[in-house]
């Protein structure tokens, strides 16, 4: 298949050579096949598409921009000259891998952001590097060195969000995993703004995590990777126990996993068997009324 | 004669399976239990019928048909999730929980009783008392203690 680079040279080598060369012999139509489309019967005679292809000896001019024959069309000045001269450039090979890898990929763009968050907001969001370690690719060469982060970030009011990123340097590692958490931002459901709504069971992998609401004033006891995840969700008073392995990386997914997906609220509740909900806590005991 | 705990697995299973309705033993106890699932919005209605099918008029039963009577339950769903997500027994026949108003006060308010666990948000006991099968806040307003006979959520 001819590349446009090759249309465009060809252009500009039929330009300088001479015009009695004979090229007509690729393009012509040769009488049998000119026999065959002149059918017996036929209502209308064909019509070649590209005027001046059926008729030997009529080529078009290989220097002229064809609109069907030249895909590509270059760009031409004011007086529509072509420019011959300089090439046009293609894309190239893809970048090395090392630039693609050492790329941290900090802008983030703000329309995909939930929440109706914006840039200013996830200034002031915390963030806490809670796994950095050292990982080894075994190749044919020998060991290749990593730096491994998972980074939680969350900004305290319900909305928060983990991310992993590895990297040869630290730094960067944690940077791509900040960024990265911030795209997989969700909003967690907090009963009375402090507390999970009902106790939660959850098996992910071999972590088992089983959380308790608890009142006021409790505290967050638990994990201490649960502890920062709840500090930056903004969970004040929770307790907790991770049963089986307490793998760092499993205990925080398994703790984002759990608050996300298994929390059921009142009112859910209520509608599906067909019954209001009440209120009784805040109305009875609440001193804002 | 099929206890408490054989309802309690055949609502869960019906409803793990999504079925529509399920078809259980027709005994004052089972029809019992039935009713305070329905007035507690669990299912959507208790039925006698055929073990085919519900019946659409009233049959009495006799010697002859009593060997086919069943309780059909209506399954409730909502948001492609089911109402029930479980029905477990509490008293067993290897340990029977039978507790006094103030333990059964404990379970409401969400704390332990008797190595049972306290009642999350949305979720029902069911007991036996001397004013017959009660929910058990019902109970409570009572004054009445009784065997603890499953919870369901």
């Amino acid at each position: 298949m001819a590349s446009p680079a090759l249309w465009q040279r060809c252009i500009a080598a039929s330009a300088l050579a001479s015009t009695s060369r004979n090229v007509t012999r690729t393009f012509t139509t040769t009488s049998a096949v000119a026999m065959a489309r002149q059918r017996p019967g036929a209502s209308k005679p064909t019509v070649a598409r590209v005027p001046g292809l059926d008729q030997p000896g009529t080529l078009h001019n290989l220097s002229e921009i064809h609109p069907l024959l030249d895909h590509y069309p270059r760009k031409t000045d004011q007086d529509g000259n072509l420019d011959l001269e300089t090439p046009k450039l293609w894309a190239s090979a893809p970048p090395l891998d090392n630039m693609l890898k050492n790329q941290a990929d900090d802008d983030v763009d703000e329309a995909s952001l939930p929440h109706g968050l914006t840039k200013d907001d996830l200034k002031k969001f915390l963030k806490r590097a809670l796994v950095v370690k050292r990982t080894s690719n075994m190749t044919t060469a020998g060991k290749i060195p990593s730096m491994y982060a998972l980074v939680v970030v969350g900004n305290g009011e319900g909305i928060a969000g983990y991310g992993e990123g590895k990297d040869d340097e630290v730094a960067r590692a944690v940077r791509k995993a900040t960024n990265r958490a911030m795209r997989n931002l969700t909003a967690f459901d907090r009963y009375d703004d402090r507390t999970i709504y009902h106790d939660i069971d959850h098996k992910f992998h071999a972590t088992n995590i089983q959380f308790r609401s608890r009142p006021p004033g409790f505290g967050n006891r638990c994990n201490h990777y649960i502890h920062e995840i709840c500090s930056c969700i903004g969970i004040l008073d929770i307790s907790a126990k991770v049963w089986g392995s307490r793998n760092p990386m499993n205990v925080i997914k398994a703790t984002f996993e759990a608050l996300s997906l298994k929390q059921k609220l009142p009112e859910d509740i209520a509608r599906g068997r067909g019954k209001r909900v009440v209120d009784v806590q805040h109305t009875y005991y609440g001193a804002n009324e | 004669m099929p206890r408490h705990y054989d309802l309690c697995a055949r609502v869960q299973n019906g409803f793990a399976a999504r079925l529509r309705r399920i078809a259980v033993p027709d005994t004052k106890l089972n029809l019992a239990i039935s009713n305070v699932l329905y007035k507690e919005g669990f299912i959507a209605g208790v039925s006698r019928g055929d073990h085919v099918q519900p019946d659409t008029d009233y049959v009495s039963t006799t010697p002859d048909n009593i060997a086919t009577r069943r309780l059909w339950l209506e399954l409730k769903y909502n948001n492609d999730e089911p109402v029930l997500k479980k029905m477990s027994a509490v008293s067993k026949p290897s340990k029977k929980i039978v507790m006094k108003v103030e333990e059964l006060q404990n379970l409401a308010a969400g704390n332990r009783a008797q190595f049972i666990k306290g009642l999350q948000p949305g979720e029902i006991a069911i007991l036996t008392t001397n004013y017959g099968v009660l929910e058990l806040r019902d109970a409570l307003e009572k004054g009445a203690g009784g065997e603890v006979l499953c919870r369901a959520i």
